[in-house]
């Protein structure tokens, strides 16, 4: 079973949606970190944003939005295959549907929240 | 009759105590454009080399018989093309993950056993006798659990799951299926039996989505939706332990 | 050699044996039973049918209409006896399928939905989708697994019946992995082996339907009936022969010829409207529809596929919608084989050989001539389908007279005494002394699959859906000539182990045998009946007066098989007309 995985392209992207996972893990870290900094202060919390600023906090980001960029729609793709089926008016629903809704779902919520930082906020 | 044709089969060939290891071997073959990659087998076997050894019966995607990985990939063989792997050479072999028997032919005993042991059988939810006639069933409660009755064992699944090759403890996509129908099923009572075996360590936590089972199936049963479902069954079960007054 | 011992041993795992073995298993738990099969008993050939199961059921319906369509529909060569007790039983065995789970199609109310097929006066066709045969057998299989007095030997290939001082004792199997033989000493036999269709050319059937379980009864002595009767199924591919069910018929599909004329209308069977009309047109009986494309052909009329003249199968009336969830496994086969959406082109189809009428003779208590030996299934010729079987038969068959098997082969087994293990170890001896010997043979010889190739050739020239005398004789001779060339055929694969070739010798020999019976019993009928329609002058009409029997064909060492006869039961429904289409209904409304 050594080295299974290269066998067939879909299980090197499967590998890839799991290689995504840490990344995931890691940046809810970073973001606790914040948390935990506003927690502690003005002062803590503004340290904490100087830092993402950082040219190499930015590069970090870039890669990182292309990263769970991938890993949202390898989760959706996997989605309907995890969940009952959905019923509407008598026929079930396909799983390209499903899929669909879930990115289109989470693009949406990313520009709210882009907005909502961008120009909501006082 | 239709043009011909040219493509190489390229099969493993192993018989046990004879060779000491699987080898490949090449079967130039003419087809016509409607044959079947098992129709290609057959030829051989028919007119070149009588010793090919392969499983096949119904020729229409039925039977279950004929899996075996092509060009890579598990495939029915009366359902796959030849027309579709040209230039060629078209790889061959047994269905991975299965001890093989010879030739194309594996051992799928597990699966069997594996079969018998999830109670795949209807233990009423309330006895009814034959003289009151049938239960009723909506098409609606049929839909809940038909498409994951369609499964023909071809074994595509197994060949195509990298935990039941790493650890073939795992129960494995078409056997939860196929709890799932049962469990599903308006007429059936023993879903608690059957959830032992989904939460224990051959169940269905030995999976990780990878989701390829259920691309490879030839009958668009989703095992993976079954296993995955049990999943949030198998969880839920659990926290239901906490609740007051369960035991 | 292994020696088991059981009381009851069934060969064959299909719907028939593995409905025995759970009638035997729940009859007595403390039987020992064994289930031996080729194959993985869900891969069996009942697996493969589509369309359904008959059982009165709608109220408007009688066990009447079952048993006048039955008898009728089979040319009156039914032993009405086994009629009554089968449509009897039929609706109870499909009720007992569905309280053992079998997903039967639904209306909205919950019940079960049931359908028209050929032949039939009112809807009782029991379905799950096109799926049927699967169903059934999936659900029978996994039903067994809950009795654990039955042990499966799956893979094993039945080779010989034991047979001692007049009683069926046993059999001699070869695990097919390892090549290793063994003797299964038992009480009761039940042959449950299903049909032999290939021994023709271009069949429905499934590699593994080769008529052994016929082939091994004849050889120890029992007759076989009726063996003339092949069933032509009308709607096949051509070529490769794989089956377009009748229900796409029933659905609302009709058939054309080149000129997208409904042809049948000229042969006995309109008018061709209102449709869907009940036997008539489309929906008449399998052997008229397939005797009327023969004569399309001879006009002309058909359309020239790259596998030979075919007739069109219209189904795009019926939808795209309608298609894919009544017929999925239709359209699936038609887009991979064929390149066609039903939806939006005509399927081109033909006859094709597709259900074996003759057999194992059973009495309506499956019991066979031999005591200790009974028979369900394809592979027996129960009385119910005559010259001609109706469409939706069969499976309820497998149901009704499987159960009948395993109680009866059960009780048998609880008075019959031990069987005799020294006399039979003999003759599993010699069983495998043949069966080896085929692989010890010297180098050289003609390939299997030449013999085989000439067989079903012959079996179609001589036994197609009209038949000519001399055509018959020549094809009884090329039997003959086969015969004498298998024992030297050469076989490149001389393994024990999973030596598929070998086996196939085997059952080849097998297919000849039953082939013989075939031939010899169509030449030995001079008249023309159901599926059995002779060209020759003066034998073009029934012949009551003579033929009202069976054939009985004797298998005689090294030349061709005796033919006897025997006495048709009939209990209610005299020799009459068969009438589909108009004339039909205005016979019926004539009687009343
Ligand atoms: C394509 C198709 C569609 C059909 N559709 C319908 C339909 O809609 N309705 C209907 O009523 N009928 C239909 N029929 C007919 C019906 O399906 C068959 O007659 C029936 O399923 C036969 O069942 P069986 O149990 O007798 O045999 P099978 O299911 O053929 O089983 C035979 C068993 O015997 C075993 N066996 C054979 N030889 C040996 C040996 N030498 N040693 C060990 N084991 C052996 C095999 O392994 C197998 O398990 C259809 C048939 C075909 C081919
Ligand atoms: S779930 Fe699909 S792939 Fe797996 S055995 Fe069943 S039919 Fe085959
Ligand atoms: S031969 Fe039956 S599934 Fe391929």
């Amino acid at each position: 079973m050594d080295g299974w995985w290269r066998r067939d392209p879909f299980f090197i992207r499967y590998m890839a949606r799991e290689a995504t996972a840490p990344f995931v893990a890691a940046y809810a870290i970073v973001l606790l970190v914040g948390i935990v900094s506003l927690a502690r202060g003005a002062d803590a919390y503004e340290e904490w944003l100087e830092a993402l600023a950082s040219t190499g906090w930015i590069v970090a980001h870039a890669i990182l939005v292309a990263i769970f960029a991938y890993h949202t729609y390898t989760w959706f793709q996997i989605m309907p295959k995890t969940m009952p089926p959905v019923v509407v008016r008598g026929r079930r629903l396909a799983p390209e549907v499903i899929t669909f809704a879930g990115i289109a779902a989470a693009v949406l919520a990313s520009l709210a929240l882009w907005i909502l930082v961008a120009y909501g906020a006082p | 009759m239709a043009d011909t044709r040219k493509i190489v089969l390229e099969v493993l060939r192993y018989t046990p105590g004879q060779s000491t290891a699987p080898t490949l071997q090449q079967y130039p073959i003419e087809f016509t454009d409607d044959m079947s990659v098992l129709q290609g087998l057959q030829q051989v076997k028919d007119f070149v080399d009588g010793s090919l050894t392969f499983r096949w019966s119904c020729r229409m995607a039925i039977c279950g018989s004929c899996g075996m990985m092509i060009d890579g990939a598990p495939k029915l063989a009366c359902r796959a093309f030849l027309r579709d792997f040209l230039p060629g050479p078209l790889r061959v072999e047994p269905l991975e993950h299965f001890p093989i028997e010879r030739d194309l032919v594996v051992d799928i005993s597990d699966f069997v056993d594996k079969l018998g042991r999830i109670t795949p059988w209807i233990e009423p939810r309330e006895p009814r006798s034959l003289e009151q006639g049938e239960y009723l069933q909506t098409p609606a409660q049929l839909e809940r659990f038909e498409s994951f009755s369609h499964c023909i064992n071809c074994m595509l699944c197994y060949a195509a799951c990298p935990q039941y090759g790493l650890d073939s403890r795992f129960l494995g996509p078409a056997a939860t299926a196929l709890l799932h129908r049962y469990n599903s099923d308006s007429r059936d009572g023993a879903q608690a039996k059957r959830m032992e075996l989904v939460n224990s360590e051959e169940g269905v936590w030995a999976c990780t989505a990878v989701g390829y089972c259920s691309e490879v199936c030839p009958k668009a049963v989703d095992p993976a939706n079954a296993v995955n479902q049990n999943k949030t069954a198998s969880a839920v079960s659990w926290f239901a332990r906490f609740l007051p007054g369960r035991g | 050699m292994d020696t088991v011992d059981v009381d009851v041993v069934i060969i064959g795992g299909g719907g028939a044996g593995l409905r025995a073995a759970i009638a035997a298993a729940a009859s007595d738990p403390q039987l020992k039973i064994a289930l031996v099969s080729k194959v993985y008993p869900m891969r069996s050939h009942t697996v493969a049918a589509e369309g359904g199961s008959a059982a009165v059921t709608l109220a408007e319906d009688s066990l009447e209409h079952h048993f006048n369509d039955t008898v009728s529909g089979g040319d009156w060569l039914c032993d009405q006896d086994a009629v009554e007790y089968f449509v009897e039983h039929c609706h109870e065995e499909m009720v007992q399928l569905e309280h053992w789970g079998c997903p039967w199609s639904r209306r909205e109310d919950g019940r079960v939905n049931v359908r028209a097929f050929g032949g039939m006066k009112i809807e009782r066709t029991w379905f799950a989708a096109d799926l049927t045969g699967f169903h059934m057998l999936h659900t029978l299989f996994q039903t067994s697994m809950k009795y654990p007095s039955i042990r499966r030997f799956d893979e094993h290939f039945c080779c010989d019946l034991l047979v001692h001082e007049g009683s069926a004792q046993g059999v001699v199997v070869i695990d097919i992995a390892t090549g290793e033989f063994s003797m299964i000493l038992a009480r009761a036999v039940i042959i449950a082996t299903g049909g032999a269709g290939r021994v023709f050319r271009q069949n429905t059937n499934g590699g593994i339907v080769t008529g052994d379980g016929m082939a091994l009864a004849y050889r120890r002595g029992v007759p076989l009936r009726d063996m003339e009767f092949m069933q032509y199924h009308p709607t096949c591919m051509p070529g490769t022969g794989l089956l377009f069910t009748e229900a796409c018929r029933g659905e609302g599909g009709i058939l054309v010829n080149r000129d997208g004329y409904r042809y049948l209308q000229d042969y006995g069977l309109g008018p061709p409207d209102p449709w869907p009309r009940k036997k008539a047109m489309e929906l008449g009986p399998r052997d008229r529809l397939s005797q009327a494309f023969w004569h399309e052909q001879r006009k002309g009329r058909t359309i020239d596929t790259p596998h030979g003249p075919a007739v069109h199968l219209d189904l795009r009336k019926l939808g795209e919608k309608l298609l894919r969830e009544r017929l999925p496994q239709i359209c699936e086969l038609a887009r991979d084989f064929l390149g066609i959406d039903p939806a939006q082109a005509p399927i081109p189809v033909r006859p094709c050989v597709h259900y074996t009428m003759g057999g194992i003779p059973t009495d309506v208590n499956t019991a066979a001539p031999l005591p200790g030996l009974y028979a369900a299934g394809e592979c027996a010729s129960s009385g119910i389908h005559g010259a001609n079987r109706l469409g939706s038969n069969s499976l309820a068959e497998l149901c009704v007279f499987g159960r009948v098997a395993g109680e009866q082969a059960a009780r048998f087994a609880r008075e019959a005494p031990a069987p005799n293990g020294v006399s039979l170890r003999w003759q599993a001896q010699d069983a495998r002394g043949s069966a080896v010997g085929l692989l010890a043979r010297p180098a050289g010889g003609e390939r299997l699959a030449t013999l085989r190739d000439e067989m079903a050739l012959a079996m179609e020239q001589g036994g197609g859906i009209y038949r000519l005398e001399p055509e018959m004789q020549a094809t009884c001779k090329k039997i003959a000539e086969l015969t004498e060339r298998l024992p030297t055929v050469n076989l490149g694969d001389r393994s024990q182990c999973w030596n598929t070739e070998w086996l196939a010798a085997i059952e080849l020999g097998f297919q000849l045998d039953v082939a013989q019976a075939m031939a010899h019993s169509a030449l030995a009928r001079r008249e023309s009946r159901g599926a059995h329609q002779r060209l020759d002058e003066g034998l073009t009409e029934r012949d009551d007066a003579n033929y009202l029997k069976h054939t009985l064909a004797s298998h005689v060492r090294a030349g061709p098989p005796a033919i006897g006869w025997s006495e048709v039961v009939i209990t209610r429904s005299p020799p009459g007309v068969r009438a589909y289409g108009a004339a039909g209904e205005s016979k019926e409304a004539a009687v009343g």
